[in-house]
């Protein structure tokens, strides 16, 4: 992987964003401003988070606050810091640390959206105010659309969409991989912007997932399973995972390769197609119900001619 | 005659003369048909008071969650409720819409028996039925609107270019108030046309006998579509959960949840259509049709063998036979919660336990807490997303729950006593409407009288 020159200068800032940690730095816009690349996705993009290179500094965390207008949680440290105990309505992005009962196997884990290929989210949700853009791929929220039903919530296999319970006009939170930023012309997001060490780095779905195939082929052993998680889980997401550790302990669920969607949709999709077959069925035990009715009727007034009671609907 | 002691809706009970006379209609109810003395007939309203002691502590009960229900709908959803991010859907949806309107099944359970397999005997249960379903569905939606975050969007639902298609939850929520707004409420007019018919005028009964040709000519296409839309929403409510995948145990996963949804939501129907009957007969001293509380009986109790067979095979084809038998936390569960529908089953098939009211009571009961539990266990208590997180409702949520059941009832009685919703015999509904005559003479009468003094 070649290294730009933003990457190198930012090598030397190691030091100045674990400070950013405690200041909130508002680094990574001005850093991806000063980028010239290529401005619009014109494929799926995402992230690639490899465990064996995150630090742990956080300065995504605050990079990812600041840059999408978020007040930073600091309950946990009483109001001093900002440190999100997990994701929530004020964190769209967390670095947490998994350490085994004996102490002997550490990992950071970088959890944010994953932006499923086929995202249950999106599939559920009744309005479409969760969409995947159909070029980037990135899954955005549209408050015009919104109920706020929370259906979003109940399937996201990862527990990612977190909802404003305090609020009386409540929003979903979620990593939209910066899309503000680089629909502005921003090169990347701000947290691989603000990562010191290229633990998370962006880029095409496509070329990231060469990259990490490439890290798995030149150091055999390194990474758990030597695979890389994302690939094909749920149908494959665009954020891919390279971790020492087996996934399921930095809190990847272990999921099969069919998407939720497919799962779910499989019947669905044929019972409704066209509603042609409720339209059928509809037709059906309506020709039952009015053979039947026509004889009712025909009784019914029968009666009431005799001087009977009213026929009771 | 003594009007007091007849069927219509208000009015102090008065000791009933000796020398009552009753006149018989030139139709004989009894001559088609088998004749048991009990034999329910038509509907009759109840004669009772409007707003009694249990009326009023129920709608005390409803307040409560109205005002609680106005609270949230001002505030937040965080400070009534014990939902978080991890249980994002609590028991306003997963009881009062998810297992609730299971209950209110009983319009498509008794309506397709009666219109559909040709079970002429339940015509007369059907209102019961139908005022049944109403309330609970109109319920539910309330619970529905006070559970959304941003009920203000809701009005996308009228607007079919915004609806994501392949969505159950669009399903359930275009489906559910389309039914219960237009469709059910459609099928329970006939009540109101008829309370308005016997206490209208002239003028009022000429223009309900004008509507009621086309009326009738367009009821079989009503009553189609009032079964189609519950047994869709009704397995959409199932599909949902399908969404959710490994959050939700093997044991309840599956790819037939919706039509083991559609299924329960049926068993429950007719379960629940017998526990209101019996319970309104007791309530309100009633006499008891043992032949249709028995067919009914035999309906419900065939329908859940078939589910029973139906989620069996499904465990078999899924090989997952092997966790019903782990005894864990949850094949416990499993293993209770199919009994409590196994058994009424098994006792309802002997012909002398279907005949005998305390028995059909017990089971049909049974068969409702099981049908809950079957629709509500894997939307909470079977539905981990494998954190150390649980969820119990806060009181306040526990309240609007209440509330809304509260008021469902009180719905269910109110309309028992103004409309003629349970059925009656013969007898009943003819001194009902010999007193209604009576009252009118007596109201118009006075009315001439009145004239003539001006």
């Amino acid at each position: 992987m070649k290294l730009s020159r933003r990457q190198a200068l930012r090598g030397a800032f190691g030091l100045g964003a674990t400070a950013a940690v405690a200041t909130g730095a508002a680094r990574a816009e001005s850093t991806s401003a000063t980028e010239s690349e290529q401005p619009k996705a014109s494929a799926p993009i995402g992230l690639l988070y490899d465990t064996t290179r995150c630090i742990g500094c956080k300065a995504c965390v605050t990079a990812c606050t600041s840059a999408n207008g978020l007040a930073p949680d600091s309950g946990a440290s009483e109001g001093l810091h900002q440190m999100p105990q997990d994701l929530n309505s004020r964190t769209k992005n967390i670095i947490k640390l998994y350490t085994s009962p004996d102490g002997s196997e550490r990992s950071f884990v970088k959890r944010q959206c994953m932006h499923c290929a086929e995202p249950a989210c999106a599939s559920g949700c009744p309005f479409h105010a969760l969409r995947k853009d159909p070029v980037s791929g990135v899954i955005g929220w549209d408050g015009e659309l919104c109920i706020g039903c929370r259906y979003c919530e109940v399937v996201c296999p990862f527990e990612i969409p977190k909802f404003e319970w305090d609020r009386f006009n409540p929003k979903v939170v979620k990593c939209e991989l910066c899309r503000h930023l680089l629909d502005a012309g921003a090169a990347e997001p701000a947290c691989t912007a603000a990562c010191p060490t290229d633990a998370v780095i962006f880029g095409r779905r496509e070329e990231l997932l060469h990259d990490a195939k490439g890290r798995i082929e030149s150091s055999p052993g390194k990474y758990h399973q030597n695979r890389v998680y994302g690939e094909k889980e749920a149908g494959g997401t665009q954020v891919l995972y390279l971790s020492h550790v087996p996934f399921a302990r930095i809190g990847l669920p272990v999921l099969e390769d069919m998407s939720l969607p497919e799962y779910a949709n499989r019947y669905h999709r044929i019972i409704y197609q066209w509603m042609a077959l409720p339209a059928a069925v509809y037709a059906v035990m309506a020709g039952v119900i009015r053979a039947r009715w026509k004889k009712h009727d025909h009784e019914a007034m029968e009666i009431e001619r005799a001087g009977g009671p009213m026929d009771q609907l | 005659m003594n009007a007091h002691t007849t069927g219509v809706a208000r009015g102090e009970r008065a000791p009933a003369p000796a020398s009552q006379v009753r006149i018989r209609p030139a139709y004989d109810a009894n001559a088609s048909g088998p004749s048991v003395v009990n034999m329910w007939q038509r509907g009759v309203p109840v004669d009772e008071k409007l707003w009694t002691p249990s009326v009023i502590a129920l709608l005390v009960v409803a307040a409560v969650g109205i005002v609680l229900a106005i609270y949230r709908l001002t505030g937040n959803l965080g400070s009534v409720s014990g939902m978080t991010d991890v249980y994002a859907w609590g028991v306003w949806k997963t009881f009062n819409v998810m297992t609730l309107t299971a209950l209110g099944t009983g319009g498509l359970s008794i309506g397709a028996a009666a219109w559909i397999f040709g079970r002429k005997d339940f015509h007369v249960v059907m209102r019961t039925a139908l005022v049944m379903s109403l309330m609970f569905y109109l319920t539910g939606l309330l619970a529905l609107g006070i559970d959304v975050g941003r009920p203000w969007n809701f009005y996308h639902v009228l607007m079919p270019w915004k609806w994501n298609v392949h969505s159950s939850l669009l399903e359930v929520a275009v489906c559910m108030p389309l039914y219960a707004t237009l469709f059910l409420a459609l099928e329970n007019l006939p009540m109101l046309g008829e309370r308005l018919w016997y206490y209208g005028s002239n003028e009022t009964r000429a223009r309900l006998t004008a509507l009621r040709r086309p009326f009738r000519g367009a009821y079989p296409f009503l009553i189609a579509g009032a079964y189609m839309l519950p047994a869709m929403h009704q397995s959409s409510l199932g599909a949902l959960l399908l969404l959710a995948g490994p959050k939700v145990h093997p044991l309840w996963q599956t790819p037939a949840l919706p039509l083991l949804y559609l299924m329960q939501a049926g068993i429950c129907g007719f379960g629940f259509t017998i526990v209101t009957l019996m319970t309104s007969c007791l309530v309100w001293q009633r006499p008891l049709d043992l032949k249709v509380i028995g067919a009914l009986g035999d309906w419900m109790s065939r329908l859940i063998l078939v589910w029973l067979g139906v989620r069996f095979v499904d465990l078999y084809v899924r090989g997952e036979v092997g966790r019903v038998f782990t005894f864990d936390r949850y094949s416990t569960l499993f293993l209770i919660e199919n009994a409590m529908v196994f058994v009424p089953a098994v006792i309802l098939r002997s012909r002398k336990f279907a005949r005998t009211p305390r028995i059909v009571f017990n089971m049909a009961v049974m068969t409702c807490i099981g049908g809950m539990a079957y629709r509500f266990i894997p939307t909470t208590v079977s539905y981990d997303p494998g954190h150390q997180f649980s969820y119990f409702p806060a009181l306040p949520e526990l309240l609007v729950m209440l509330g809304l059941i509260a008021l469902a009832i009180v719905g269910f009685n109110l309309a028992a006593k103004l409309f003629a919703v349970l059925p009656a015999p013969f007898d009943s509904w003819v001194e009902a409407v010999e007193w209604l005559e009576v009252e009118r003479h007596q109201a118009e009468a006075k009315s001439h009288g009145n004239a003539a003094h001006d």
